[in-house]
């Protein structure tokens, strides 16, 4: 008797649980979910500006916000503004990641003298202000003759991605060793390992890095802001930042076309990002 | 204790450094025959002499390019670092004077370029003897094709490192030492080109520390930004691995649908959000439109006159951006456990909650505490936040600064806004010390760093 009671007792506990557990479900969804759903929503309304709105809601919906950002281009031209960004955070994926890749691998693999040195500067250099050198950046770059120029921005962003590169290295440093010793016996030197065993197996490191080190300049604003004055250099996230109130609906619009490649990169590759950020916390 | 240990450690690791280069280079004065000592005095002669031709002709023309270049602008550019200009310019007159600070710059820049170029020099004597070591043995020297398969094999990390290293040099390193030696400067205020800027010495971090100015907003914010650290790493820690273990759990049907809310806030480019919430909260905003509905009056969430209410907004946004990545992160460490432990206290007895207090939590917290620092810093230096949530404010009691800015927010205000250079620059190397002391310690005491090799 006792027994069948004990046994309802706990299978009431355990639907309690489920009900609670989904409870704070919902919660988070929807926490997380509606000021999405609010941008997407005002890019569909019809006036642009926040004053016209009920509440959360537009008063009317239209395609208004998408035609005149691509159409109206004279003060903000958005079009611009989007293939600019989408050519320096391609550029300077490309590069970065293909400099942060051998910074980690060398540092993983190698035992070489200034090594622990290295390690050590990189650490500390990372907790300065980075922007703090942004002042220092731009002197460099008027000297060079590389401001209101892109290709001044991408050297700056694939030239400092190296200094991120823990996460890689923690990711090579659970690649086994038996690895490059089979392949040495093979007659591969250490060249043709790195290429022939060691990348292919990193693939999902390397969309990782690519990930991230795309997603940075798609959405700073100091650089940009700083280096790229003339208005039809103006990247994305220089260029929404200056539209102001009445212009709500043109920024929610503006914003969405910004934030869907991302949302999809990271809805396909969410695997390869769960397993690359826990390879690089373990031994970071 | 530890710590103390961990500097004597180093300070002994940096004599035997030094008692070993000495003592290589005893050894190759002692031991170098004519070609070595050849290369002493012109880089690559010594490789010519043996035969290495292409080896030898690219030290030569290093040597050159070098000596072309200290002749032509490093010399002077040296010079400049100590003097930051002598000659005022003045456009009345039509006199072209000094620009201090591009002197300070090319004056750092000329230092690493001759930094490197010791490092090739020592390079050529060292390589140099080698090829002696090797002919007086082997009676056979590397030819250019065997130094190239070395650079692909042996010291590969040597070609693959070049180039990062030299990119760092340029736009970390370099910077860094700017912003460090203008934090000794008068530069700021009046004094920018075309007036000279001089070499003050401490003089800004007594302004800091003792000049009613400074002072008390340093303080204040700095006790802020402390705060604001530690809440915001607590909450963004905790609430990311209670949702992960929330998602972890096995009544949970349809996890990839759950996971997918909070990564979409994950993936949208944070300055989209912060913007989006400005504008949620502004005074005409819906949150504002609701309130006015009910018959309240509108509030200025984001207003002068709103310190705590600002602050707690900001606490909450930067939740929302940094909490999916916490969960992300835990999501996978917790994929990793070995299945077999839970086997084994369920075999024992344990109940789930003691499972998750005795096996869960402590592998989570051990793996993550290198994450944990680095957010502490992130959040620390968080500029993005309040920049913009309410940039441009300033407050009553504040100098240059809005009661919710933090530290670096204050030093965009003064140096970017107000040209307060050096004293921003002083501040940041404030900021700097604190920061690299906390994870400094942090790091060298964590298990994964002591135990990097382990795995090997």
């Amino acid at each position: 008797m006792s027994k069948d009671k004990k046994r309802i007792k706990r299978r009431c506990k355990k639907t309690l649980d489920v009900i609670i557990t989904y409870c704070i479900l919902i919660i988070v969804a929807f926490i997380f979910f509606f000021p999405c759903l609010w941008l997407i929503l005002a890019s569909f309304s019809k006036s642009g500006s926040i004053y016209s709105f009920d509440g959360f809601f537009p008063k009317e919906y239209g395609l208004d916000a998408f035609i005149t950002l691509f159409t109206d281009t004279v003060m903000y031209n958005y079009q611009r503004w989007f293939l600019n960004t989408l050519f320096i955070a391609s550029c300077s994926c490309i590069l970065g990641t293909l400099l942060t890749i051998l910074t980690a691998y060398c540092m993983s693999r190698f035992r070489f003298k200034s090594r622990k040195a290295m390690m050590k500067t990189t650490l500390v250099l990372g907790m300065f202000p980075s922007f703090m050198g942004t002042i220092a950046v731009y002197l460099i770059m008027t000297q060079f003759h590389l401001v209101n120029q892109m290709w001044g921005l991408i050297l700056i962003y694939s030239a400092q991605a190296p200094m991120g590169y823990m996460v890689q290295k923690g990711f090579f440093d659970t690649i086994p060793y038996s690895i490059d010793e089979a392949a040495r016996i093979d007659g591969a030197s250490n060249f043709e390992i790195f290429r022939k065993f060691i990348l292919p197996m990193s693939k999902p490191m390397l969309v990782y890095t690519a990930l991230t080190s795309f997603t940075w300049p798609w959405s700073d604003f100091i650089l940009p802001k700083m280096l790229l004055q003339d208005k039809n250099l103006y990247t994305v996230a220089v260029g929404l930042m200056s539209l102001g109130e009445t212009e709500f609906a043109r920024f929610a619009a503006g914003s969405i076309i910004i934030a869907i490649p991302i949302i999809i990169l990271y809805f396909c590759l969410v695997k390869y990002m769960i397993n690359g950020m826990s390879a690089g916390a373990v031994k970071e | 204790m530890i710590i103390v240990n961990k500097l004597k450690k180093f300070i002994i690791s940096i004599g035997r450094f030094f008692k070993e280069k000495f003592n290589g280079a005893k050894e190759i004065i002692k031991e170098g025959d004519n070609k070595v000592f050849a290369s002493f005095f012109v880089m690559g002669l010594g490789q010519l002499l043996y035969k290495q031709w292409v080896k030898g002709f690219i030290y030569l023309a290093i040597q050159i390019l070098f000596i072309v270049y200290f002749v032509l602008t490093g010399a002077s550019d040296l010079f400049g670092l100590f003097t930051l200009g002598r000659k005022e310019g003045n456009e009345w007159y039509g006199i072209q004077g000094d620009n201090s600070i591009v002197m300070l710059i090319m004056g750092i820049l000329s230092v690493i370029v001759i930094i490197f170029y010791i490092a090739l020099y020592i390079s050529n004597i060292k390589d140099c003897y080698k090829t002696q070591c090797a002919y007086d043995t082997l009676k056979k020297v590397n030819n250019f094709k065997d130094d190239v398969n070395n650079l692909l094999d042996k010291s590969f990390y040597k070609t693959a490192l070049a180039l990062p290293v030299v990119g760092v040099m340029v736009f970390s390193i370099l910077p860094i030492v700017f912003m460090i030696l203008i934090a000794f400067t008068n530069y700021g205020g009046d004094i920018v080109p075309p007036a000279l800027v001089d070499w003050v010495g401490l003089a800004n971090f007594k302004k800091i520390l003792s000049l009613g100015q400074f002072a008390p907003t340093f303080f204040k914010i700095f006790g802020w930004n402390m705060l604001w650290a530690i809440m915001s790493t607590a909450l963004n820690y905790f609430a990311g691995l209670g949702l992960a273990l929330l998602l972890n759990k096995k009544c949970v049907k349809g996890k990839v649908i759950w996971r997918a809310f909070p990564i979409l806030a994950y993936a949208i480019p944070g300055f989209i959000t912060l913007l989006g919430f400005k504008f949620m909260f502004s005074y005409g905003g819906p949150i504002n439109y609701y309130i006015a509905l009910l018959g309240g009056e509108k509030i200025g969430f984001l207003g002068l006159n709103s310190k705590w209410i600002a602050r707690f907004i900001g606490l909450g946004v930067n939740a929302w951006i940094s909490i999916p990545s916490t969960m992300l992160l835990a999501t996978g460490i917790l994929s990793n456990i070995n299945n077999d432990l839970y086997e084994a206290a369920r075999v024992d007895g344990a109940s789930a909650f003691r499972q998750f207090r005795k096996i869960t939590l402590p592998y989570v917290i051990f793996a993550t505490t290198p994450v944990l620092i680095s957010q502490f810093i992130g959040n620390f230096n968080n500029f993005g936040i309040f920049y913009f949530l309410r940039g441009g404010l300033y407050s009553d009691g504040y100098f240059l600064a809005s009661d919710t800015d933090l530290l670096i927010n204050w030093l965009y205000n003064m140096s970017i806004d107000n040209n307060y250079y050096s004293v921003g620059a002083a501040i940041s190397l404030v900021i700097f010390i604190i920061t690299s002391i906390i994870s400094l310690t942090v790091y060298v005491l964590s298990p994964a760093y002591r135990q990097e090799e382990t795995f090997r």
